[in-house]
């Protein structure tokens, strides 16, 4: 099963799970906001996205992954809008009977995710001025 | 024939605006857009690479419009 959302404002994390008997791995993973862009300090970063096509693309890229991948399955929230320094802007979780194909799909969904979803981020500067992001496409 | 385009991130930046709606020649094509929106742009979308979408998915090539089609030019995603 997957379920993948877009939302504008503080993520809720997905809830873990004690009836998941034949699930040996529940791994979860939060991208949060760094406090600095271009070696600046940042109050925030502005997350855009193209509304209609980030949530079908993201489904679609959850549905690939546990497809490709021998996982049970994956949640995804990914949050828009200004998130401050610290926050979560990305919380997935997967489940699976071993760790090993877990992990292989997590690492799987987020680069395909940082490479195909139509969300972009402008960084907010303590300065007041808006720059855009340092990270595309990025391995980290 | 009239498309809707909408402007995200490099290319709202470039052009001003976060959608506009341009009347184009019948048989126009994706890339025929593409340059307009690049030349809309000045200079800001040179060595941009700008990926297609039509109607909110992703064409891998030039593609003919129609009226009232959507498009996007995606300029690199930031994602996570």
């Amino acid at each position: 099963m997957i379920m993948t959302e877009i939302v504008p404002s503080q993520i809720v994390p997905f809830p873990a799970d004690d009836s998941r008997h034949n699930d040996g791995s529940e791994i979860v993973f939060n991208g949060r906001v760094r406090s600095t862009e271009h070696g600046e300090p940042i109050l925030a970063l502005e997350y855009e996205h193209y509304e209609g096509m980030a949530e079908t693309e993201l489904n679609g890229l959850a549905e690939k992954t546990v497809s490709k991948f021998s996982i049970h399955d994956l949640f995804c929230r990914h949050r828009v809008g200004q998130i401050g320094v610290g926050e979560i802007s990305l919380h997935v979780v997967i489940w699976s009977k071993h760790r090993k194909e877990g992990l292989s799909a997590m690492t799987w969904f987020i680069a395909e995710l940082k490479k195909h979803i139509p969300i972009w981020k402008w960084a907010l500067l303590t300065t007041g001025e808006r720059v855009p992001s340092e990270c595309v496409n990025s391995e980290h | 024939m009239k498309v809707l385009v909408k402007c995200f991130s490099q290319v709202k930046y470039a052009v001003g605006t976060s959608e506009l709606v341009l009347d184009l020649n019948p048989g126009s094509t994706t890339a025929d857009l593409e340059a307009v929106i690049r030349e809309k742009g000045a200079g800001e979308l040179e060595g941009v690479t700008l990926r297609t979408a039509v109607n909110k998915h992703y064409v891998s090539e030039s593609v003919p419009l129609e009226d009232g089609d959507e498009v996007a030019f995606i300029p690199p995603v930031q994602g996570g």
